[in-house]
């Protein structure tokens, strides 16, 4: 199949949705179809040499405690019509299309099966209830509607009015699984380690609570320690510490994708102690894939991909005493580690690229089953002069279509 | 009072934008009843594609099947001649009769998770086609034409999550 991917968020910025759609273009291309990326970038030169097309620079925006992109005009229609016509694409993917973005703009220009996954999740969103009814129009001709998780499912019901099907995110389960350990850690060793990964000067990923614990376990278990990876003001998190914890914790700070597999690989339990809006919880199955026995906070999100506590020990959240419990027992047990990590394995196996693509794979077949046209870029006038620029399905008058900025 | 030759721009701008409105409708409508037919083409296939895997599988492994494969025949007969033309009611018992099926076939698996997938991007197709219908000024101007409203297809196909489904699909 001939497949045409967008991301709306810069590609030289990491994020969830980047790293998605570079897995998912990796995997459908080891399956033998071909597959072209249309992204924005801040520079042209950080994309890769091939496959890739620079759709232009969005405009980050915050929203929602992250950053979200805007990207509108006449000079990105231009570029998104450009691509459509020179990829003659079976299938269009569309990531996250409903803000102004160049998935929007894809949905607007393009006809043709398109196919759109919805990432965000968020109980009710005021932007989205706003602008749902204004792209409205052009959402409609979405023919497959994907959710990665039951929450982003809820978010496109709820303000989109329309249903998904939900196939998680995609993990590479043997780029966990097999490598080396973080230098200088090994699991099983005498001195245990806890894991904890994510920004820990935010207080929703639940840091704190696990320090707590963390105070009960060092008395308990001579010698386990606390390694904290991730991104945040050091100042803050020593304060956080206190003299008794000092010693047990080690500050690791932004790891590598390859240092972060390492890492996982290497402690002896990893723990999620998030209070709240996790959509997904990728980690949990990343620290699966690495074999690590996952104490998680019983978020729906966490709980779904635990298996209801099958895959991993669930711990109420923002309990430091029953965490410090769960934590002192499965650091003294070598046995129940093992099993966890076994299941933990089963599990992660569920989110493998091989088997996430495959699904994606029959929707796009779904949608576009063989024989049926391909994508084109809007109601092209064949006998239009081929050199001139093309005329789109767009709304915008044609003034506005031709001017100077994108 | 305003001069008569504003007047007459303002109801000139407005009957503009009335027609402007009328024809982007007009287009949406359009895409909405090939999408709705598209996708009832695919979802058709799939279900047809589905009865065929299960007859070939009571034809040519009865051993495997044991009783389950006289009840899984007579489900395939239904929905090819679905009585009183209730093809939902067939296709449902079908779906029952394959759960029941004590050997696993992937074959069969990926023929009924086709049919989900294929069975709700029709009723989603159908869900936008009647919520513009459903608009006032689009049933009152008729836009739709002669084109039937398009109907839900509703079957258990296992595939719904634990959120409920959609806003309401009455109408």
């Amino acid at each position: 199949m001939r497949i045409g991917l967008v991301c709306p968020y810069q590609w030289d910025v990491p994020g969830g949705v980047q790293y998605h759609v570079r897995d998912l273009a990796e995997t459908l291309r080891g399956l033998g179809h071909e597959v072209e990326v249309l992204t924005p970038a801040e520079h042209e030169d950080n994309l890769p040499a091939e496959h890739v097309t620079w759709a232009g620079r969005a405009n980050p925006v915050p929203y929602n405690g992250s950053m979200a992109s805007w990207q509108f005009g006449p000079v990105s229609a231009n570029r998104v019509r450009r691509w459509l016509r020179e990829g003659r694409f079976d299938v269009v993917h569309v990531h996250e299309p409903a803000p102004p973005s160049v998935s929007l703009l894809v949905c607007m220009l393009a006809d043709g099966p398109i196919v759109a996954t919805y990432h965000a999740a968020a109980v009710r969103s005021l932007f989205l209830s706003a602008w749902g009814p204004v792209v409205r129009p052009w959402l409609e001709k979405i023919s497959g509607r994907i959710a990665v998780s039951d929450f982003a499912r809820r978010l496109q019901v709820e303000h989109l009015g329309g249903d998904a099907v939900v196939i998680p995110n995609g993990v590479h389960v043997g780029a966990f699984a097999e490598g080396p350990e973080l230098a200088g850690y090994r699991r099983g060793s005498a001195t245990p380690t806890v894991g904890f990964l994510g920004r820990y000067d935010e207080p929703r990923k639940g840091l704190p609570v696990l320090l707590e614990a963390m105070r009960t376990v060092v008395r308990e278990v001579p010698g386990a320690r606390l390694l904290v990876a991730g991104r945040g003001d050091p100042d803050e998190l020593h304060a956080l510490l206190g003299p008794d914890l000092e010693p047990s914790v080690t500050l690791l700070g932004e790891l590598t994708e390859a240092d972060k597999a390492a890492f996982l690989r290497a402690v002896d339990v990893y723990c999620a102690p998030n209070l709240m809006g996790e959509s997904f919880g990728i980690v949990l199955v990343e620290a699966m894939a690495a074999g690590a026995p996952v104490v998680a906070a019983d978020l729906d999100a966490f709980a779904r991909v635990l298996e209801d506590g099958a895959a991993g020990v669930l711990v109420r959240r923002g309990d430091a005493s029953a965490l410090a419990r769960v934590l002192v027992d499965l650091l003294g047990s070598a046995d129940r580690r093992a099993e966890l990590a076994a299941a933990g394995s089963r599990r992660a196996a569920d989110y493998d690229w091989a088997t996430v693509a495959q699904q994606i794979l029959a929707v796009y077949e779904t949608v576009a089953p063989a024989g049926a046209g391909q994508v084109t870029a809007g109601e092209d006038d064949p006998d239009d002069d081929p050199a001139g620029p093309a005329r789109g399905e767009s709304f915008l008058p044609r003034w506005l279509r031709r001017g100077p900025a994108g | 009072m305003s001069p008569p030759g504003s007047t007459l721009v303002v109801v000139g701008v407005a009957l503009l934008l009335l027609l402007a409105w009328v024809a982007f409708t007009l287009t949406r409508l359009r895409r909405l009843d090939g999408r709705v037919t598209r996708a009832w083409d695919v979802l058709d296939g799939a279900l047809v594609r589905r009865a065929d895997l299960a007859a070939a599988a009571v034809r040519e492994r009865p051993a495997d099947l044991g009783p389950a494969g006289a009840a899984l025949a007579a489900a395939v007969e239904q929905t090819r001649r679905p009585p009183g033309g209730d093809r939902e009611g067939a296709e449902n018992a079908l779906g029952r009769a394959l759960r029941d099926v004590p050997v696993a076939d992937p074959d069969l698996e990926d023929a009924g998770w086709r049919v989900g997938l294929a069975r709700r991007f029709y009723n989603d197709a159908v869900r936008d086609t009647r919520a513009l219908r459903r608009r006032p000024a689009v049933r009152v101007l008729r836009l739709h034409g002669r084109r039937p409203v398009p109907r839900f297809f509703d079957i258990d196909d296992g595939l719904d999550a634990v959120v409920g489904a959609g806003p309401t699909t009455a109408g």
